[in-house]
C-alpha cells in the first residue's frame, strides 16, 4: 500500500502544483485499526530565505496559525522557517507578516515558536527530524517525538522543480529521499497517518502594498478556509480539497488518496490540522469499556473503530461521570483527563 | 591558386593516410580559403543585419527586484512640496546676482527640513589631458598629482536619507545635474521629481539602502561634477593629505563660511558624508523635446569603453515606465537610418520571409515586420556606434568607472513646462517611476548580477546578447587564420615538384634554411609598422602640448609627422635587413608579408574583441575585406582580366575608405551631411577619444591604422 515510495514518485513538487498526498500506516503485524489515534503533530518546513520568498514564510506561519488554533500545541509543531522576514529592513510592518492587503491578520502576532531557524533549515535538519536520527545534544523541543498512532501533517513550501524542492539556495530534498525517510518512519512506527502537503507555487500570487508576493494563492485559500473553521466543526478533507477552485487558485490542486483507506469526505480535517480525539464517556475509572458502548462526542466517522477489542486506556485517571461531553481534549497524553478516553 | 593547393593537399593527404579528420577538415578548409574567406564574410554580414530579427524581448531575471509589486505611495502631498520649491528655484534664478549661492543654500535647506543629512561637496575641475601612462589606470590614480585651478570649481549639494532598519553599507544614488547659473526650467523639475522621492524617502520604513540625492553642480558639465563626487566618496582621505587639496585653494573658502552664518540648520555640513556601496545610480534629467505623441523616457545606458549596466536595470525602467506610468521609452536611434531605402527594402525582404515560414510551419515565429525591423536596425546601430565610441553618453559614466550600474533617464514631457496643470501630473509620474525603481532596486539583496552585462539593445524591450552578436564578428574573422595560413603554405611552395624531390637535401641547407625563415623580415616589418602605429598614437600628446594651433593645423601637422616618422622608420629598420633575402624571394614577398599581416589583424581583433566588442566589429567590418582582398595593383594590372581589373577597383575603394580619417569624414557626411566638414573635426574627435581614455583610441593608432599602412604597402607592392 506505500509501493509509490518505492516507486519514483515524479509528482512530488512540480511548480505551480500543490500536491497533498495521505497515507495511513498498517503495521504488518498489529493491523492499523487496532492502533489507537494518539496525538497529532506538525511539521511545517519553509525552504526558502531572502526577502522576495515572504510568501513562503506567510505560508508557513498560516498553517503554523492553523495548526496551532485547531488544537496542535506548540511542542508537537516543528517548524522550520528562515525566519528573516519579520524584521527584515525592507518589510514595512516592523515584526509582523501579513497574508494579505488588508493587513488584518498578523501572521507573526504572538508566540511564535521557531525550531530550526535561520541556517539551520537544511535538509540534514529536515530528514533527521522526519527519520528521528538525532544527536544526544538535540534538545526534545526540536525532535518529532512521534509513535504510532500519531497523525502527522507534513507541510513544505518554496521553489520546487521536477522531483526536488530547493532548499535555501544551497540545497535541494529530492523526491527519493524524502520518500525514504517516510519509509523509514513507516518502519519505526513513527505515524499512523500522515499527510503531506507540499506549495511550491511561484506564479499565482497575491500582491500587496508590502511590496512584495505576500501569500501564495494555495495557502492563501487554505487559511481562508481554515480560519472559517474552529475545533467543533466537522469539515472534511475532502471539503478542503473541493474548495481549492482553480481559478482562484491559479493553478491546479492535486491530490492522491490512494494510500489512505479512509474516504476524504469522512475524515475530518481535524485529522491532520488540527488535535482532536476521540472522546469515551466512562461510567467509571479504572475500567475497560466495550467501544460499542461508547459515546463518540466529536469524530462519527473513525475510521480505526475496531468494534470487538478492548484495550486498556492507561491516560483516564480519575474518574468525574458529570464531567461535560462535549469537552474538548487538545492537550498531551499525560495531564490526566476526568471520564474522557482517548481513542 | 587554389586548385594547386588543392593538388598538393590531395597528394599530401595520400601520403599520409591515416590523417585524423580534424587535421584534413583543417587541411580541406585552408585549400579553399578564398572560398571559405567570401562564404564567411558574407554570413558575418548577414548575421549583422540578421541581429535585429535575433532580438530577444528582456526580461527581469533577478527575482529578488519584484518591480511594481509594491503600489506607489507617493502622493499629492509631496507634490506640492515638490512644486514649491521648483518654484522657489525658479524665483531665485530671475535674480541676477548670487543666485548661484542661493540656490544652493536653498535646495539644502530643503533637504535637511526633511530630515536628511546634507553636505556640500567642492570640486575643482580638471582639465581631462591626455596622459599616455594613465591610460588603463583606474579613475582615482591620478587624484593627488593631477593639476587643478582654483577659480574654476563647483560645489555639489549631497543629501543622504539613512535606512531606518538598514545595515548602512548599501546605497541607492539619485543624481540631478543642475546648473545653478544658466538652470533651467527643466532642471528645476528634475530637482522637483528628485525632491518629491527624497521627502517620500526620507519617511518610509521599507528603506534597506541609504539614498544619495546629488545635485551636481553641472555648470563645467554634467560628468565632470559626478566624476569629482565619486572619486571623493572612493578614495577616502587620512591625515594631511586631505588638507593639502583645499589648502591649494583656501582663498575660496570665505563662501562656504557666508553660507554658515546664513543657514542655522544642524544638519548641513561640510565633511564629506559616505553612505555604503553602491548598489545602482539613476540620472535624472527633464528635458522639453517638443514631441506631440506623449510623455517620453529617454534611456541612456553606455559608459566608457562601451561598457553597459546589467540589463536588469533597463528592464526594471522600461518595465515601470512602460506598464505602471505609461511612458513612452526609448533609446537612441541612428535616425538617418529610418529614411534609409535599402534598409527597408531589406526589411520587407525578411518580413514576407517570415511570412513564407510561418505559412510553411506555425510554430517558426521569426519574422518581424519591416518597420520593425528599421527601427530596430537604427537602434542596433546607434547601440553598436555608441559602445564603439567607448565615450559615456551621459554622467551614469562615472558610475560604470567604480562597478556601479547606472543610467540616465530623460523625461521629456508632453506639453511644454509652463503648462501650470499638467506639471503636478508629470512631477507626479516621474517621482513614481523614480520610487519604483528605487524600491526596486532596494529590494535587491546582491549586486545586479543576474543578467546580461553584454548585449546591445534593439528597442528598450529587446536585445541581442552576446552570444548571439559574437556570431557575426566570429564569421568574419574566421577566415583570417585560415587566409593566412594558406597564403603562408602558398609562398613556401612556389614550386612545390622542387619542395618535394630536394627536400631532404635542402633541409640542412642554407638556402632552404632562409628561405623557411623568410617569414620573419615580413613579421619584422610588420612589427615596425605597428611600432609606428604606437608612436602615431603617442603624437597627439606631444602635439597638443607644443603648440596651441588650431584643430586643423594639429591635425595636419600630426598626419607630416607620421609620415616623416614612416619613412624615417623605413630607412633605418625596414631596409637593413631585406636585402639580404631581396635576391632569393622577392616575387613571394608580398603574399608572406600578406600573411603576416592578416595574422596581425587577426590577433589586434581577438583582443579588441574583449575590451571593446562594438569597436572590434565595426573595425572588422572595415579591416577584413581590406586585407583579405589586398592584392598587389602591379599583377593585376598585368593580368588584365575582368577578375582582377574588379579586384583593383576594390582594392582601391577600399583601401580609401578604411583609412581612418576618411571613414570618419565619410560617415559624419552620409549622417550629418557634407556641408559641414571640416578637417579640424577629426581632430576633435580623436581628441575626445583620448580624453575619455577609449580603448578605441589605442585600436586606431596601433591596430587598425598600422594595418592600414601594411594594406597599402602590399597594394603599392614592387614585384
Amino acid at each position: 500500500m506505500y509501493s509509490w515510495f518505492g516507486s519514483k514518485n515524479s509528482a512530488m513538487v512540480m511548480g505551480m502544483v500543490l500536491l497533498l498526498l495521505l497515507c495511513s500506516y498498517n503495521a504488518y503485524s498489529v493491523s492499523a485499526e487496532t492502533t489507537m489515534h494518539t496525538n497529532n503533530w506538525a511539521v511545517l518546513v519553509c525552504t526558502s530565505r531572502f526577502w522576495f520568498n515572504y510568501r513562503h514564510m506567510a505560508n508557513t506561519l498560516s498553517l503554523y496559525r492553523t495548526v496551532k488554533r485547531l488544537g496542535i500545541p506548540d511542542e508537537r509543531i516543528i517548524l522550520m522557517l528562515a525566519d528573516d522576514m519579520a524584521c527584515n529592513a525592507r518589510n514595512k510592518y516592523p515584526a509582523q507578516v501579513f497574508n494579505n492587503e488588508n493587513h488584518r491578520l498578523n501572521l507573526y502576532g504572538d508566540n511564535v515558536e521557531v525550531d530550526y531557524r535561520g541556517y539551520e533549515v537544511t535538509v540534514e535538519n529536515f530528514l533527521r527530524v522526519l527519520t528521528g536520527r538525532h544527536q544526544t545534544a538535540v534538545p526534545r523541543s526540536k525532535r518529532l517525538l512521534s509513535d504510532e498512532g500519531s497523525h502527522i501533517l507534513l507541510y513544505m513550501t518554496g521553489h520546487g522543480g521536477d522531483e526536488f524542492l530547493k532548499f535555501q539556495d544551497s540545497e535541494e530534498l529530492q523526491s527519493h529521499d524524502l520518500a525514504d525517510a517516510v519509509k523509514q518512519m513507516k518502519e519505526k512506527r513513527r505515524f499512523k497517518e500522515l499527510l503531506i502537503m507540499v506549495d511550491t507555487c511561484q506564479a499565482a500570487t497575491l500582491f500587496s502594498q508590502v511590496g512584495v508576493s505576500v501569500v501564495d494563492r494555495f495557502t492563501y485559500y487554505t487559511l481562508a478556509f481554515f480560519e472559517k473553521l474552529n475545533m467543533y466543526d466537522n469539515a472534511s478533507l475532502s471539503s478542503l480539497f473541493t474548495s481549492y477552485n482553480p481559478n482562484l487558485l491559479m493553478s491546479n490542486a492535486y491530490y492522491r488518496t490512494d494510500l489512505y483507506q479512509r474516504y476524504l469526505e469522512e475524515a475530518p480535517v481535524t485529522t491532520f490540522f488540527g488535535s482532536v480525539m476521540e472522546t469515551i464517556h466512562t461510567d467509571s475509572a479504572y475500567r475497560i469499556l466495550s467501544r460499542r458502548n461508547s459515546q463518540k462526542v466529536k469524530m462519527p466517522l473513525q475510521q480505526s473503530v475496531d468494534q470487538g477489542e478492548r484495550r486498556p486506556l492507561t491516560n483516564s485517571e480519575v474518574q468525574d461521570q458529570t464531567s461535560d461531553t462535549t469537552k474538548e481534549c487538545s492537550s498531551e497524553l499525560n495531564v490526566p483527563l476526568h471520564g474522557f478516553f482517548w481513542v | 591558386m587554389a586548385e594547386t593547393e588543392t593538388e598538393t593537399e590531395t597528394k599530401s593527404v595520400n601520403s599520409r593516410m591515416r590523417q585524423r579528420p580534424i587535421v584534413r577538415l583543417g587541411f580541406l578548409l585552408i585549400s579553399q580559403s578564398v572560398i571559405v574567406s567570401v562564404i564567411c564574410c558574407t554570413a558575418g554580414v548577414l548575421a549583422l543585419l540578421l541581429l535585429p530579427v535575433l532580438a530577444k524581448n528582456t526580461y527581469i531575471s533577478e527575482n529578488a527586484l519584484m518591480p511594481g509589486s509594491a503600489s506607489s505611495m507617493l502622493s499629492h502631498q509631496e507634490i506640492l512640496e515638490a512644486n514649491k520649491l521648483v518654484r522657489d528655484i525658479a524665483s531665485l534664478s530671475s535674480k541676477p546676482s548670487g543666485a548661484a549661492v542661493e540656490s544652493r543654500g536653498l535646495i539644502a535647506q530643503y533637504m535637511s527640513d526633511l530630515g536628511a543629512e546634507v553636505n556640500y561637496h567642492k570640486f575643482h575641475l580638471r582639465s581631462n589631458q591626455f596622459h599616455p601612462l594613465h591610460f588603463f589606470s583606474g579613475p582615482g590614480s591620478e587624484a593627488i598629482q593631477d593639476n587643478f585651478s582654483c577659480s574654476l570649481y563647483g560645489v555639489n549639494t549631497v543629501g543622504i536619507v539613512r535606512a531606518p532598519h538598514g545595515d548602512g553599507k548599501e546605497a541607492i544614488v539619485l543624481v540631478t545635474p543642475y546648473d545653478s547659473v544658466r538652470g533651467g526650467v527643466g532642471e528645476a523639475l528634475s530637482l522637483g521629481i528628485a525632491y518629491s522621492v527624497f521627502s517620500l524617502l526620507t519617511r518610509v520604513t521599507w528603506l534597506a539602502k541609504d539614498i544619495i540625492w546629488l545635485v551636481a553642480d553641472s555648470q563645467y558639465g554634467e560628468y565632470a561634477p559626478v566624476t569629482a563626487w565619486l572619486r571623493d566618496y572612493h578614495t577616502p582621505v587620512f591625515g594631511d593629505l586631505g588638507s593639502l587639496n583645499t589648502e591649494m585653494c583656501d582663498e575660496n573658502e570665505n563662501i562656504f563660511k557666508l553660507k554658515e552664518n546664513s543657514i542655522p540648520e544642524r544638519n548641513i555640513s561640510y565633511t564629506f558624508r559616505r553612505a555604503g556601496t553602491m548598489a545602482a545610480a539613476l540620472v535624472l534629467k527633464v528635458a522639453y523635446r517638443n514631441e506631440h505623441f506623449e510623455d517620453t523616457l529617454s534611456i541612456y545606458a553606455e559608459a566608457s569603453n562601451g561598457q553597459m549596466p546589467n540589463l536588469d536595470l533597463i528592464n526594471i525602467v522600461n518595465y515601470l515606465g512602460v506598464h505602471r506610468q505609461g511612458l513612452h521609452v526609448k533609446v537612441e536611434k541612428l535616425w538617418s537610418l529610418l529614411e534609409s531605402k535599402w534598409l527597408r527594402i531589406l526589411g520587407e525582404i525578411l518580413e514576407s520571409l517570415g511570412k513564407l515560414a510561418k505559412s510553411l510551419n506555425p510554430d517558426w515565429k521569426f519574422g518581424i515586420s519591416a518597420p520593425d525591423y528599421v527601427e530596430g536596425t537604427a537602434t542596433l546601430a546607434s547601440s553598436l556606434y555608441y559602445q564603439a565610441l567607448g565615450v559615456p553618453t551621459g554622467p551614469h559614466g562615472a558610475f560604470r568607472d567604480y562597478q556601479v550600474d547606472a543610467i540616465t533617464l530623460e523625461i521629456s514631457p508632453k506639453y511644454s513646462f509652463n503648462n501650470k496643470d499638467r506639471r503636478n501630473d508629470f512631477l507626479l509620474q516621474g517621482g513614481r517611476l523614480i520610487e519604483g525603481v528605487i524600491r526596486s532596486v532596494n529590494n535587491l539583496l546582491e549586486k545586479f548580477h543576474q543578467s546580461f552585462f553584454l548585449y546591445l539593445l534593439t528597442s528598450p524591450g529587446k536585445f541581442v546578447s552576446v552570444g548571439v552578436y559574437m556570431i557575426a564578428f566570429a564569421l568574419l574573422v574566421a577566415p583570417l587564420p585560415l587566409v593566412a595560413a594558406s597564403l603562408y603554405a602558398e609562398s613556401n611552395d612556389l614550386n612545390p615538384a622542387l619542395r618535394k624531390d630536394k627536400k631532404p637535401i635542402n633541409s640542412d641547407d642554407l638556402g632552404g634554411l632562409l628561405k623557411s625563415w623568410k617569414w620573419l623580415n615580413s613579421a619584422k616589418r610588420v612589427f615596425v609598422v605597428h611600432l609606428w602605429g604606437a608612436i602615431v598614437s603617442l603624437l597627439p600628446y606631444f602635439i597638443s602640448h607644443i603648440c596651441d594651433c588650431t584643430p586643423t593645423t594639429n591635425f595636419l601637422i600630426w598626419i607630416s609627422l607620421s609620415v616623416l616618422i614612416l619613412l624615417i622608420l623605413h630607412q633605418i629598420l625596414g631596409s637593413s635587413y631585406s636585402h639580404v633575402c631581396e635576391i632569393q624571394s622577392q616575387e613571394g614577398e608580398w603574399a608572406l608579408l600578406k600573411s603576416v599581416t592578416i595574422s596581425s589583424v587577426f590577433i589586434g581583433l581577438s583582443l579588441m574583441s574583449v575590451i571593446n566588442f562594438a569597436t572590434a566589429e565595426i573595425g572588422a567590418l572595415l579591416i577584413v575585406p581590406t586585407s583579405l582582398l589586398a592584392y598587389p595593383l602591379k599583377l593585376d594590372i598585368k593580368t588584365r582580366s575582368l577578375r582582377s581589373f574588379s579586384r583593383m577597383i576594390c582594392n582601391l575603394i577600399l583601401g580609401v575608405i578604411s583609412f581612418p580619417p576618411a571613414t570618419f569624414f565619410l560617415l559624419k557626411g552620409v549622417l550629418d551631411g557634407f556641408e559641414g566638414i571640416n578637417a579640424g573635426d577629426f581632430w576633435n574627435w580623436v581628441e575626445s577619444l583620448w580624453a575619455w581614455n577609449s580603448a578605441t583610441y589605442l585600436y586606431i593608432g596601433m591596430v587598425h591604422l598600422p594595418c592600414w599602412v601594411l594594406c597599402v604597402h602590399i597594394l603599392l607592392h614592387s614585384c
